[in-house]
């Protein structure tokens, strides 16, 4: 228990750090936004002052950040200027949709790579596994924006897919087995994009593991008592393997907004990624804070989340921990 | 005469605890006292874990002590600044116990030979040539393998090397620390006969640490033994092979030489 | 031995690579930034042996393209006249490695412009532009990784040697740099740099800012041979005869650490062409006329370019082999170092 306090504890620490860089390198960006934000016509001298009362601009850098952390502890994140409005509440909405994606992206992958990357484990250096390397190997050489251009490409020019966007015109209209139809069409290419990019890797690490755990003499031991070969590879090799595969799945998890950034600005989906990336070419500072301090918080919880898993399933951890 | 060396009280703890600032400590040193002859040969004898190692790297000035002064020449070395210590080292050689990790394996044997030259920054490139060469020449090392990497020499090869290397500065005392323990037997014969040579011909004090009684009736004028931390007995050589008193010693002596031991008598040499 | 000959053998397909985008000049046809407004989006050409008359030439030709009757987009051959295929021909003035002029080039035509890879929206060479991309992206990727590793040496070396609180420190900090995502990191610090500045100053800000984003792992790594190497005996030894810490550093610790940084910088130079790529696609890195392979692509944003001119997707393919050179070279050097290291192969995967 004392363990996952300190995860714990370390977690809050790297999220401090993480909130003081991202606020130092707004604080020190060229720029005065709030001039800025003064000359712009949409935006009321009264939003003007409250924001700068709320975030205490004119006092040193230290009386700021403080300003800023208690400001994003009541859940507010600035104001975009493009938009004119709060900036949480338009993050979340995108975030939404990213997570729509990648949470169906990782789920696939990892359904895919595990029995994937088991047989290829269970035959190692036979045709199979020979087959599984190098696809694998070869998709680990195609980098994802090539991935997910090429993909695009195709679809235009087959027309099997829509090209962007979250749904098609009408869907208000539309009932919703057809809504949901509608929505995994317009799905499918970012999703396959994602998946094929995340893929090698996972098969390689499944692998990689369950392989070493194969050589090992407990399972022969297994074998020798008779068990059959699915309950073996599944109940115990990949359960023996687990740990170093559950740090990946807690890096899995922590990239769920960071992750998918390429892939969306590519296939128009409304997602977290184009909306950072258009506050950056607008100069919308908070939104691009905001994003950026997201995505980290789910690095964050991310890694903390595999802590857990690996402390609830694996009991060396919890002896080890408990006996310092 | 005035000892070379003369170590008080020298005392070494360890942090052992494995989260930064915890108490636990080990203790290394407990309180070791002894001195050494100029030009005599001073054997430490204890078993690993004894702090052998660790009052050899203090001597050296490679460790600090926790407390307790070593005085050699009359200058409390213990005590100095690190730029001070830095001054002192060269006068103290160590040879450590395995040459292959002692010598970088890359470099050849005229590199290794001329690096403390190097360090010492005061001499030019062709002084040091002649300088590396005539050392291997001192420890019987063909010249032609000078430009050999350390790791194609042979075991007996290295460890010259590693004593060649030790002359380079001409210091004053060489700490061997189980320096032939890792050699093949013949090998040892040949090198402790090398190591009593260069002691006539350049006034050398050892202090030869091992945990071997043989090769310590072969080389020492004195005998210190350690146990856990601290000097359990000392004394002239032949005492204390010829009648042990403490526990320890007579433990060590009937471990490391042949049964022609009559109880209670000791060793007939 | 087998080890040392597959990574001989990568070393050099990755030097024939390189050498080939060094020499871009040679290689192109034409210059990258030559326009040629009546030839805009011209297809690739193809290269025929056989004519129309079903006759055989022993020297490769071209038909020059002209707009198909009735269409302002559509081309098609003029198989009335050929224009044959010469090689090393004397072409546009250009500096070989940035000083050696020359007019000598790899392959050209007599009379027409042959687009090898077909043509721009200004009719430039898609083939030239994407040799003389290579060289802005394939540059920012090298200096970025030296930077990186520069870096990373630097704190890794410190945090090892010296050890006690600036090691916790300097580890706390790394810890935080790894725990950030690299695509957003790189975002965040070219957002808050000004956006619009000189090719040049963009170029030297791409270097630096995917410099910054990727010390953590090979300080990491640097750290542990470090520390590994500082308890020693021949590191004791030369302390013994009065050596300094620089001189420790330098002689000895510093070599020990040439294999991790070797295959760290195999792995991390074509992340880092990819992340410039990546920048420049989405408007934050090298801007035009400068081209670069990332620039190249973005014109793929565009339906209409998107929907009728493929061969404007050929950039995104120059980067394979490249990717392909290194993550074999980085895995022979892995295998030769002989550890198998799970954590390394890969990792750094940008999503």
């Amino acid at each position: 228990m004392r363990y996952l306090l300190r995860r714990l504890l370390h977690a809050v620490f790297l999220l401090l750090g993480v909130s003081l860089l991202t606020f130092l390198f707004s604080a020190l960006a060229p720029g005065n936004y709030f001039d800025e934000m003064r000359l712009n016509p949409q935006i009321s001298p009264e939003t003007v002052a409250a924001l700068r009362a709320q975030y205490q601009l004119d006092r040193p850098l230290p009386v700021r950040y403080a300003h800023w952390l208690n400001a994003l502890a009541h859940g507010q994140m600035g104001f975009s200027f493009a938009y004119n409005s709060p900036v949480a509440p338009l993050l979340w909405a995108r975030a939404r949709n990213t997570l729509l994606l990648t949470v169906t992206a990782t789920l696939l992958a990892w359904l895919l790579a595990l029995p994937l990357g088991v047989w290829s484990a269970a035959r190692l250096g036979r045709a199979p596994d020979r087959v599984i390397s190098w696809t694998t190997a070869t998709l680990l050489v195609i980098p994802d924006l090539v991935l997910a251009l090429g993909l695009l490409i195709i679809a235009v020019r087959t027309g099997w897919f829509p090209t962007g966007g979250l749904t098609s015109v009408g869907f208000d209209d539309m009932s919703p087995l057809h809504k949901l139809r509608d929505l995994a069409w317009h799905m499918t290419l970012p999703v396959t994009a994602l998946v094929l990019a995340a893929l090698p890797t996972l098969v390689r690490h499944v692998r990689a593991s369950v392989a070493e755990v194969l050589e090992a003499p407990f399972l022969r031991a297994a074998l020798g008592h008779g068990l059959p070969h699915s309950k073996l590879l599944y109940g115990y090799a990949l359960r023996a393997a687990a740990n170093p595969l559950i740090s990946l799945f807690g890096f899995s998890v922590g990239t769920l907004l960071s992750g998918s950034l390429l892939v969306e600005v590519i296939m128009s989906w409304p997602g977290l990624g184009p909306f950072l990336l258009e506050a950056i070419l607008a100069r919308d500072l908070y939104v691009v804070i905001g994003g950026v301090l997201l995505s980290m918080i789910f690095l964050v919880a991310g890694n903390l989340f595999a802590d857990v898993l690996l402390y609830w399933a694996d009991p060396r951890i919890r002896t080890a921990a408990s006996a310092k | 005469m005035q000892p070379l060396l003369r170590v008080e009280n020298l005392v070494k703890h360890y942090a052992a605890g494995r989260s930064a600032g915890s108490r636990d400590k080990h203790v290394a040193l407990d309180g070791v006292s002894l001195s050494i002859a100029p030009q005599s040969t001073l054997a430490l004898i204890g078993e690993s874990g004894s702090g052998k190692s660790t009052l050899a790297l203090c001597i050296a000035c490679l460790e600090h002590p926790t407390s307790g002064s070593i005085w050699f020449e009359g200058i409390d070395v213990a005590a100095l600044h690190e730029n001070q210590q830095r001054k002192f080292r060269p006068r103290i050689q160590l040879v450590f116990q395995d040459p292959a990790r002692s010598l970088n394996p890359r470099w050849t044997a005229l590199e290794i030979a001329s690096e403390p030259l190097v360090v010492r920054q005061d001499t030019s490139k062709q002084e040091r040539e002649n300088k590396a060469l005539e050392l291997l020449d001192c420890v019987a090392i063909p010249r032609r393998l000078a430009s050999q990497r350390a790791d194609e020499l042979s075991g007996g090869q290295k460890q010259r090397l590693a004593i060649a290397r030790a002359l380079a500065l001409e210091p004053k005392l060489i700490i061997l620390d189980e320096a032939l323990s890792a050699l093949d037997c013949s090998v040892q014969a040949q090198i402790s006969n090398l190591l009593l040579e260069l002691q006539s011909s350049f006034g050398l004090t050892y202090l030869f640490i091992t945990h071997d009684f043989a090769m310590a009736a072969h080389l020492a004028d004195q005998i210190a033994v350690m146990d856990r931390g601290r000097i359990v007995e000392s004394g002239p050589a032949e005492n204390i092979l010829r009648s042990p008193s403490h526990e320890v010693t007579r433990a060590l002596l009937a471990a490391t030489l042949p049964i022609t031991e009559t109880p209670g008598v000791g060793l007939e040499l | 031995m087998k080890q040392r000959r597959k990574l001989m053998i990568w070393l050099v397909i990755l030097g024939a690579l390189h050498g080939i985008i060094a020499a871009a000049g040679f290689f192109a046809p034409y210059d990258p930034v030559e326009q040629d407004r009546e030839r805009p989006y011209l297809p690739p050409m193809h290269i025929h042996i056989v004519d129309a008359q079903g006759h055989f030439h022993l020297r490769p030709f071209f038909y020059p393209l002209r707009l198909r009757e009735g269409s302002f987009d559509q081309y098609e051959e003029d198989t009335n006249t050929t224009v044959p295929l010469r090689f090393f021909e004397r072409g546009a003035a250009y500096r070989l490695l940035g000083f050696v002029p020359s007019r000598l080039h790899f392959f050209g035509v007599a009379g027409a412009r042959v687009y090898l890879l077909g043509s721009d929206a200004y009719g430039r060479d898609e083939l030239s532009r994407i040799l003389y991309g290579g060289q802005i992206s394939l540059l920012a990727g090298l200096l970025g990784a030296g930077v990186t590793l520069f870096l990373g040496a630097l704190i890794g070396m410190a945090a090892g040697y010296y050890g006690g609180w600036q090691d916790e420190l300097l580890m706390r900090i790394a810890e935080l740099f790894l725990a950030l995502p690299w695509l957003y990191l790189l975002f965040a610090l070219r957002a808050f740099l000004p956006l619009a500045v000189s090719p040049l100053e963009a170029f030297l800000l791409v270097v630096v800012v995917i410099g910054m984003v990727g010390w953590a792992r090979p300080a990491r790594l640097v750290r542990g041979v470090v520390l590994s190497v500082k308890e020693r005996d021949f590191v004791r030894a030369a302390r013994g005869f009065g050596a300094s810490d620089f001189y420790l550093l330098r002689r000895h610790i510093l070599p020990e650490t040439a294999s991790v940084l070797l295959t760290q910088a195999a792995i991390l130079v074509p992340q880092f062409v990819l992340a410039e790529m990546t920048l420049s696609f989405l408007g934050l890195g090298v801007p035009e006329p400068m081209s670069s392979w990332g620039n190249l692509l973005a014109t793929l944003q565009q339906y209409n370019v998107l929907v009728s001119y493929w061969w404007m997707y050929l950039p995104a393919l120059a980067i394979v082999p490249f990717f392909l050179g290194y993550l074999s070279l980085a895995s022979a050097l892995q295998e030769r170092a002989g550890a198998y290291k799970i954590e390394e192969k890969g990792n750094w995967n940008p999503s």
